[in-house]
């Protein structure tokens, strides 16, 4: 248990995985306002891995996810799902928001069979596979409510049932769970880690969480300050321990301390360089 | 999740005494105003304080009223004045709904769209339509036509601006989401882009419901011999004030009852609207 440092873009890991970034970077706006959102990342995920991305506000890791996602382009690289190049986006890649993206003029049973519906689905067939979904996420009683007679966790999970009623290859995941009170959110952790367990699915999570980052992934990447670069990349054991209250283990409160003194590192780097600037 | 189910109930009782306490004030208003009218002028009860020519009491209205819906305005009876006013409005509305969304809609979505037809509307729009009335009447006549065109004139870019600003603040997030579930252009625009603007659209079209219905008073102004607001400006130039009062008391009442029907449509259609 605990973690260790690893490469994950090694041509090993890069040869079998299922999702691969490579020098991808992102620069908006042009001239004098040019920002530089995101260094050249490389990256492989493999089937049925659970990589989280931590890192500061603004280091970019919400533009990556968005370049995956195929919402944005990246200025330089690519990224690769299944040896097909991400142009647009695309119901292979099931996007889970971190709130405000439900629709919300439907109910939640049309919300999660949207997807079925959109890809061709008989709205019978459609409703039948929502409703494993909503099943899944626990919110059966709730299926003809509409999203605003819904607390922002239950929000969460029928964003959840959303993406995952396409089978998606891959989840993205941007900071779901930001806008949650500690208590759903831990709450919500546990669940999405035994849908985890359970489908088997590719996950790729943004968050700003460490706690978060550690209970949940395979693997923890960890991003630099703006412009964002990966500073360090974590295989990590504790999303495999069947104990809920693992996070309050030694080992784990060890790992954390690596990640953090890792951040703040980076942090005065960052102030340093401002104040030669 | 019980917690949610919980507040959910919990909620309800108080906001259901506030709503009933709001419909005992507004009727309160209603009343007030009312008895301030019996008061100032009598009701032949004490002697007035406003001279009857001025503001005839609401008894004299109302009677007034009842000779009208008897007998009739200037040969026509009092419900062809305020149908044909109605059919000049409605007209006007209806068609304004029929282009003006779509046209909105495509402003919203296409920049195109939006750069060809952004500047007819927008310099038009702070001319008065009315001063365009006289110019109508040259190009369509003295018929229905140039009455239903002034109205046309000053509901148009309210209602496709509307429509175009609804569909701009669609949440892109949403698009992204849908997008990311599959949905080709086409669903995009049916399911999520068109619901998504409903609240916004409607907000315009009750804004205009009360600007048309104020328009209908400059239509009637000219080249008319029917409608309510004609009966009440004819009667003014006869100061039968209690005649212009009925007229006026007419309009108020359309612009209410349309503006009910379309809070209630609201409710129906937008429920969902704000409460993300």
């Amino acid at each position: 248990m605990g973690i260790e440092s690893v490469a994950l873009a090694t041509p090993s890991r890069r040869a079998g995985a299922k999702l691969v970034v490579e020098g991808v970077s992102k620069r908006f706006g042009g001239g004098e306002d040019v920002v530089q959102a995101l260094q050249p990342i490389d990256l492989a995920v493999g089937a049925g891995e659970f990589v989280t991305i931590v890192g500061p506000s603004g280091c970019g890791k919400s533009t990556l996810l968005n370049i995956v996602a195929g919402f944005e382009t990246p200025t330089t690289g690519r990224a690769v799902l299944d040896g097909r190049l991400i142009g647009a986006p695309g119901p292979e890649r099931g996007v889970v928001f971190q709130q405000g993206a439900l629709f919300t003029w439907m109910s939640v049973m049309d919300n999660v069979a949207f997807g079925p519906r959109a890809l061709g689905k008989s709205v019978t067939e459609a409703r039948e596979i929502a409703g494993t979904y909503i099943e899944l996420v626990g919110l059966t009683a709730f299926a003809k409510r509409y999203p605003y007679e819904l607390s922002g966790g239950m929000q969460q999970r029928v964003g959840i049932a959303r993406a995952l009623a396409n089978e998606p290859e891959v989840l993205l995941m941007d900071e779901p769970f930001a806008a949650l009170d500690q208590q759903t959110r831990e709450l919500l952790q546990e669940e999405i880690r035994a849908i985890w367990r359970r489908t088997a699915k590719t996950i790729l999570w943004i968050t700003h969480s460490i706690e978060e980052a550690l209970f949940l992934a395979t693997h923890v990447v960890v991003m630099t300050a703006r412009p964002g670069r990966i500073k360090a990349a974590f295989a990590c054991g504790f999303s495999r321990e069947a104990d809920p209250l693992v996070a309050t283990t030694p080992a784990f409160a060890e790992a954390k301390r690596t990640i953090v003194a890792l951040l703040r590192r980076e942090s005065l780097e960052a102030q340093r360089q401002e104040a030669v600037n | 999740m019980a917690d949610a189910v919980e507040t959910l109930t919990e909620d309800l009782p108080p906001a259901r005494r506030t709503a009933r306490r709001d419909r005992w004030l507004g009727l309160a208003s209603f009343a007030v105003m009312l008895g301030v009218w019996f008061a100032v002028t009598g009701s032949g009860l004490w002697p007035p304080l406003v001279q009857p020519a001025f503001l005839p009491s609401p008894v004299t209205v109302a009677k007034t009223f009842w000779k009208l819906a008897n007998n009739g305005y200037q040969g026509h009876t009092l419900a062809h004045h305020f149908l044909i006013s109605l059919m000049r409005f409605g007209i006007a509305f209806v068609v304004c709904v029929i282009v003006g969304v779509p046209v909105g809609l495509l402003m919203g979505m296409h920049s195109g769209v939006r750069a060809a037809l952004d500047p007819p509307i927008e310099t038009t729009r702070p001319i008065p339509k009315l001063a365009l009335l006289p110019l109508f009447i040259i190009w369509f006549g003295i018929g229905e036509l140039s009455k239903t065109i002034v109205i046309i004139a000053a509901l148009f870019p309210l209602i496709s601006i509307s429509a175009m600003q609804a569909v701009r603040a669609v949440s892109v997030r949403r698009i992204q989401a849908a997008q990311s579930l599959g949905a080709s252009r086409a669903t995009i625009f049916r399911r999520v882009l068109l619901p998504a603007s409903l609240p916004g659209i409607f907000t315009g079209l009750r804004v205009s419901v009360g600007i048309g219905v104020t328009m209908l008073v400059g239509a009637e102004m000219v080249a008319t011999s029917d409608g309510i607001a004609w009966m009440a400006l004819t009667a003014a130039d006869f100061i039968q004030t209690d005649i212009v009062l009925v007229g006026v008391l007419i309009m108020a009442a359309l612009g209410y009852g349309l503006d009910r029907i379309f809070r209630a449509l609201e409710t129906r259609f937008v429920h969902w609207a704000g409460r993300d």
